[in-house]
């Protein structure tokens, strides 16, 4: 109980922090899925979960854009979720990170991006209570309290985010019993499930990509891969 | 009248925060006003001429939140100007309404659609070389340019105004946006090569092949769909699917 309400408080301070640095201050990429996984993963003591479940969402997410203020999909969530859950799954079930449990990951938590934005729309629209306020105080002549209004809107993106980041872990622990059940078959399923999620987002970056030639770009590459991988497995 | 270094510098600290406030009818003018703050308060030390400043900064305000920076500094640029008597108001005004939606363009052109695809799927890319290190690579890589550019964007802002422009310009950062989203684009088929690689060779025999081969042709698939306006959200779980049902009868 000790961990897992250690698990959870991280977890939600943890995405709480990446709100604020995502929405509200320096926007430096710590909230990209990357980087939010793997972290994630790390405070929960299996940090190559995090890596794998955050590379796949990394490419799915990869041309995720808000363009002119629009709200886009929230990439963050479901990679703090996703490994979460992941991990929550290796402490509780002793099931180590493999790409089944990955899988599951991925697939259960990747829609989270839409709650997430929906969540993001709803405190946008709150948030024109802070500038009503600003425009107010500021004819009043009470201009620090106007300036303030800047900082005191960022904090119930760190409230909201951070209780759904806390939910998340929680979930994935009182989830995690249930993988115990599934039929063998169905984990070796989830085992091929993830290079076909990672090869499918791959192709969603290259497509996001918008460059000029980007399948021949991707193409070129992959071929290259193949190649020196496959001479070097023969040279041995 | 000319501002200090160090409330110069509260200033670029404070333009990191021009996002906290977005809402949505001023957009990023909480974020503005808070970050001008500083600079208002020693230009206009007499309460009436600090309240019109900070009034007419709170008009509606959007922009690239890095590239902001640079109209940020412009701001101060003519601030400095009004208060001397130089300048009328008007011009600051102008400055920020003629430049924020072509910088706007801009920033999103090249850090969002260009920088950060780009080190995204050079970083993951990485992954299989580095493991954990290269969440640092992305971190370190994406950061040095983002830094720089804001710091020299509002460098170029305070020191030229409106002839930011100009300088931004000389950048040519639409080129370099091309050149890093075909960066993405083959980092990104390279990944799917070895991963495919990487999962194929833990299964025995014919059944590696199989998933090996089912993996690119699936990423080529993938993306011919996408040319065709599929969504992606539909690929990936029919895509899921398939495998899934393929790993548990084969």
């Amino acid at each position: 109980v000790t961990a897992l309400l250690q698990h959870v408080l991280l977890a939600g301070l943890w995405g709480g922090l990446l709100a604020l640095e995502r929405r509200a201050f320096l926007q430096a990429m710590f909230s990209r899925p990357l980087v939010a996984a793997t972290v994630t993963g790390m405070l929960l003591g299996d940090p190559s979960s995090g890596l794998f479940v955050g590379l796949v969402l990394e490419l799915f997410f990869l041309g995720t854009v808000s363009l002119g203020g629009a709200a886009q999909e929230l990439d963050t969530l479901p990679a703090v979720a996703a490994a979460a859950f992941a991990a929550s799954l290796q402490h509780q079930s002793g099931v180590h990170g493999t790409p089944a449990v990955w899988a599951l990951a991925l697939l259960l938590c990747a829609p989270l991006s839409r709650v997430g934005r929906s969540f993001e729309r709803r405190l946008d629209v709150r948030a024109q209570r802070y500038g009503d306020r600003a425009r107010l105080f500021s004819n009043e002549g009470q201009l620090r309290r106007a300036v303030r209004q800047n900082l005191r809107a960022m904090w119930p993106h760190f409230v909201l985010f951070g209780l759904l980041c806390a939910l998340s872990v929680l979930l994935g622990t009182l989830a995690s019993p249930l993988f115990a059940l599934l039929p063998l078959q169905l984990i070796r399923g989830l085992a091929w499930g993830y290079p076909a999620l990672a090869a499918i987002s791959a192709a969603v970056a290259v497509n996001a990509s918008h460059a000029r030639y980007a399948l021949r770009y991707a193409a070129v590459s992959a071929a290259l891969v193949l190649g020196i991988t496959v001479a070097v497995l023969r040279l041995r | 009248v000319r501002l200090d270094p160090y409330t110069v510098l509260r200033v670029l600290w404070r333009s990191l925060f021009i996002q906290a406030g977005f809402n949505p009818e001023g957009l990023q003018n909480l974020g503005l006003v808070f970050a001008l703050y500083p600079a208002l308060q020693r230009l206009y030390p007499e309460g009436e001429a600090l309240n019109a400043a900070v009034r007419r900064h709170l008009a509606t305000f959007n922009t690239h939140p890095y590239v902001a920076a640079g109209i940020v500094g412009g701001i101060l640029f003519y601030e400095e100007r009004i208060a001397r008597g130089e300048e009328p108001t008007e011009k600051v005004v102008q400055f920020k309404a003629s430049l924020m939606g072509p910088l706007a363009a801009l920033g999103d052109g090249f850090f969002w659609l260009s920088l950060r695809p780009a080190v995204g799927a050079f970083s993951v890319a990485l992954v299989p070389l580095l493991g954990v290190w290269a969440v640092a690579v992305f971190l370190l890589l994406f950061n040095t340019v983002h830094l720089y550019a804001r710091g020299r964007f509002f460098v170029l802002g305070y020191r030229h105004g409106g002839g930011l422009v100009e300088h931004l310009r000389s950048a040519q950062l639409p080129l370099w946006g091309e050149r890093l989203r075909s960066v993405a684009a083959a980092c990104a088929g390279g990944l799917v090569a070895w991963l495919a690689l990487a999962f194929g060779q833990q299964e025995h025999g014919a059944l590696g092949v199989v998933l090996v081969s089912a993996c690119l042709a699936g990423g080529g698939l993938t993306y011919a769909l996408l040319r065709r306006a599929v969504s992606p959200w539909a690929l990936w779980y029919a895509g899921a699917a398939l495998a899934i049902a393929a790993g548990a009868l084969l």
